[in-house]
């Protein structure tokens, strides 16, 4: 992610905090933070990764803005803290109150094993459609994109079937190490079964690069070294905002795993008020605002605007997956390995 | 019951308490299915390929350089053994970090020079950079060897018409060769249970997949795959125990007159080994501190690592002196010695999954500096135990003996002989065991008390956030404590070495 936009984000909060945000927009019919009760006692926080810090930035307002809260965070990798919080939950300890995660498979296991909490109403009804807060309250989203460089190609030229990109002669660019890509090559695996995603693996391994992340993906596209790749929506966007001129569109594919939409969230563990008090503090209009206007993601809160740059939802048709079962990641790592691409 | 009894009691409770989590890790790994078997074949491949040649260029490095710093007439020798043993201040993820952001299409140094420059990855980068990384393990080892020789033999051999290097391959080497191997021993149990460097530099090795395994909740094949790892770090130490200590009477050292084209060579050598593994990550985190400022970083991260650093260390040692004593005194704790070094061998993410396991049921230690503590014990007891062992092995017997046969009780032959004399080795042990857990970071990350921050977590966090820059500050300051430990490390050497030539 770009450095610039993250430190300029710092600074917003810094500058503005959630109060004077507040004032400068009415339009949407998600809660503001002044709507909310300030929370108190104790509260501790499993928080699995931040994208691009940003996470964090959020964190730091809600304890200014809530001296009386006694906020813990852990933070650790969300793979680990979802086998911490199952490793406690067999031993009948209880440390933590919520776990917001980036992931929703580590959010799944967690939900697997029975920890969470049921979800109140009142943080169900603000989610947008087409999502759902049925076992943890989605807070942010993602989409799968194929970001593709107009001078090489045309946008005609790119299929609408991510399941064509393996026999296109296109010259492609992935990141297999990188969680977002294996989601989202466990939501082909769900939806074409096994034997098209090797082949699929197969076929697109025949005229990919590999990069380190998807960021580095993007910067491929813009570079010109590919003619496309395979990311999430958020970094082409970021690398716009720093670069407008950047030679670099988004494409998306017609209802299947290329176009899958996956959201972090939170899971309610304990039953804290102050818990689902964090989660409605994380639904306000300021909040949501926040992370699609600084970090690109999709809000997850009625009301609030996308981030500039992504056309309106309604022209996207994301696949039908239950984002619970993107947890089931390992038959899609042991075809990568089938495949030779791990 | 005698102290040495004492000890050896004590030592099977501290294997005792490592080969717990090797408990947990078989529980974890029961419901396992094995459909590894091809990859692992790759696996074991890849991890023993970059061990040994890790081992061989630590050892091509580092016993010329001993032998050089040792005995040659080399201008600034003491400056020269100090920044070549620097290397073990740079934890070998921020050294993989460097290589990688500083080779290859679009890193730093490739921009600067303008020149098409490889990218550093792969078997050949790992080994490269694990190499620069742990070679000062051997220098260390094989010079504290040196020191303990007698250099009449080497002259006698020399009187006799035997050329130099000759003399020195045929007289010296065999009788270092413990210390050699002692080193590579480090070594390999590094690179074997070292993570950031493969996964930076995408190499499967064990410790890579495990952590793949873990975070596809694949943790009862993380499980598994770690026991094999074990397996393969017991082999080695079965074979190091092979190697049989040759003891003399140490006499009087020695310095070689060089000719100046080989000196030269010599200090070029050492000086490019330098710029590779230390200037070269001190500028790509100078260059990002420039560009970025210094803004985010908390002091009170520093406070905090170096707290449990030497809470780790003073502990560390304190447990290490009944097994190395132990060690010493019998076959039994000799075994007992033998198994404290498996915690080495144990990639921290499964030392930290494994206490975590075993932290719950202590529900009082979970998610405490005490049980954060313990885990830094496991896994660096066996830099500890060596460190001690080294001093004791060379003197102590007569000693002992001596002083027994005069009357002094063994408590007093403890308090009077043994313990002063394995000072230097316990100060030397400690300060490894400081540089370890300062820059541990998987475990910590796992057993930290919440909201309990060190410089290693906060790197990772700002790594996580791509905010490299303020990685800048933490990782400079983390090889600077970390010099200041080589320093005391190097000194303790250099004490032992003055005591012992008077």
């Amino acid at each position: 992610m770009d450095r610039r936009t993250l430190l300029k984000s710092g600074l917003a909060l810094g500058l503005l905090g959630p109060a004077r945000v507040l004032a400068a927009s009415q339009e949407a019919q998600a809660l503001s933070v002044d709507a909310l009760p300030e929370l108190k006692g104790s509260l501790t926080l499993y928080l699995g990764r931040g994208e691009g810090g940003l996470y964090e930035t959020l964190i730091e307002a809600i304890r200014k803005r809530n001296p009386q809260l006694d906020l813990n965070v852990r933070r650790g990798p969300s793979a680990s803290l979802a086998n911490t919080l199952v490793a406690e939950h067999q031993a009948g300890v209880q440390r933590a109150d919520a776990f917001w995660s980036i992931d929703a498979s580590s959010l799944g296991l967690v939900v697997d094993q029975g920890m969470a909490r049921a979800v109140p109403e009142a943080l169900r009804a603000p989610v947008r459609e087409p999502f759902s807060a049925d076992a943890w309250v989605p807070i942010s989203g993602r989409i799968r994109t194929l970001p593709f460089n107009p001078q090489r190609v045309t946008a005609e030229r790119l299929p609408d079937d991510i399941m064509a990109f393996a026999d296109s002669d296109l010259k492609l660019g992935w990141a297999p190490a990188y969680g977002a890509f294996q989601s989202f090559l466990t939501a082909m695996r769900l939806l074409e079964g096994e034997q098209r995603t090797l082949e699929w693996l197969r076929g697109v391994k025949q005229r990919a690069t590999s990069y380190a992340g998807e960021f580095g993906v993007v910067m491929a596209v813009e570079r010109g070294e590919i003619d496309a790749g395979f990311a999430n929506h958020y970094y082409t966007l970021r690398l716009k905002q720093g670069k407008p001129s950047a030679s670099v569109a988004l494409g998306f594919t017609d209802g299947d795993a290329g176009s899958l939409v996956n959201a972090s969230g939170v899971a309610l563990l304990s039953d804290n008020p102050a818990a689902a008090g964090l989660v409605r503090y994380l639904q306000t209009q300021q909040a949501q605002r926040f992370l699609a206007e600084e970090a690109f993601e999709l809000p997850m809160v009625k009301g609030v605007a996308m981030p500039a740059g992504l056309p309106p939802m309604s022209d996207i048709n994301p696949p039908q997956v239950e984002l619970s079962q993107l947890a089931d990641l390992r038959p899609t790592l042991a075809l990568m390995r089938e495949a030779g691409v791990l | 019951m005698t102290p040495s009894r004492v000890n050896v009691w004590l030592s099977g409770l501290v294997a005792a308490v490592i080969l717990a989590p090797v408990a947990v890790l078989f529980m974890l790994s029961l419901s396992a299915d094995v459909d590894l078997a091809g990859q692992i074949a790759a696996i074991t491949v890849n991890s023993l390929a970059l061990a040994l040649l890790t081992v061989l260029g630590s050892v091509a490095i580092g016993v010329p350089l001993a032998l050089v710093t040792s005995y040659a007439d080399l201008p600034g020798r003491r400056f020269w053994v100090a920044t070549l043993s620097a290397p073990l201040a740079v934890p070998s993820y921020l050294g993989a970090f460097a290589f990688f952001a500083a080779f290859g299409p679009g890193g730093e140094l490739s921009v600067l020079s303008g020149l098409p420059l490889p990218p550093v990855k792969g078997l050949a980068g790992a080994t490269l950079v694990m190499t620069l990384y742990t070679f000062p393990f051997v220098l260390l080892s094989t010079r504290a060897a040196l020191a303990g020789l007698d250099v009449s033999v080497l002259e006698a051999a020399r009187t006799l018409g035997m050329p130099l290097p000759m003399a020195l391959w045929k007289v010296v080497l065999p009788r270092v060769r413990n210390g050699i191997a002692a080193g590579a021993l480090l070594v390999a149990l590094y690179t074997l249970s070292d993570f950031g460097t493969p996964a930076l530099l995408q190499l499967d090795t064990f410790t890579r997949v495990i952590f793949v395994e873990y975070n596809a909740f694949g943790l009862d094949r993380a499980a598994l795959l770690s026991l094999q790892l074990l397996g393969f770090v017991a082999l080695i130490l079965l074979l190091e125990s092979r190697l049989r200590a040759s003891r003399e009477r140490p006499g009087r050292t020695m310095t070689l007159k060089l000719p100046g084209a080989i000196k030269a060579l010599c200090l070029v050598a050492a000086s490019v080994i330098v710029l590779a593994a230390l200037v070269l990550p001190v500028a790509i985190f100078t260059l990002w501190l420039v560009r970025d400022g210094a803004v985010g970083f908390d002091p009170g991260y520093l406070l905090n690592s170096v707290y449990v650093s030497l809470l780790a260390a003073v502990a560390t040692v304190l447990v290490a002196l009944p097994v190395a004593f132990a060690a010493s005194a019998g076959r039994l704790g000799r075994l007992f010695e033998r198994i404290t070094y498996l915690g080495f061998g144990i990639p921290g993410i499964v030392l930290g999954t494994a206490l975590v396991y075993l932290g719950l049921q202590l529900s009082f230690l979970y998610q405490t500096v005490t049980l954060l503590v313990v885990a830094y014990v496991i896994r660096f007891l066996p830099l500890a135990v060596g460190a001690v062992r080294a001093t004791l092995a060379r003197r102590n017997n007569d000693l002992t003996g001596a002083a027994r046969s005069l009357g002094a009780s063994s408590f007093e032959v403890f308090r009077r002989i043994s313990l002063p004399l394995s000072l230097p080795g316990l100060v030397a042990g400690a300060a490894l065991v400081f540089l370890e857990a300062m820059r541990e970071l998987p475990a910590t990350l796992m057993l930290r008390p919440t909201g309990f921050e060190t410089i290693g977590t906060y790197l990772w966090r700002t790594y996580e956030a791509g905010y490299f820059g303020r990685g800048a500050i933490p990782g400079l300051l983390l090889m600077l404590v970390s010099a200041v430990a080589v320093m005391m490390m190097v000194l303790g050497e250099g004490r032992l070495s003055r005591r012992h030539s008077r």
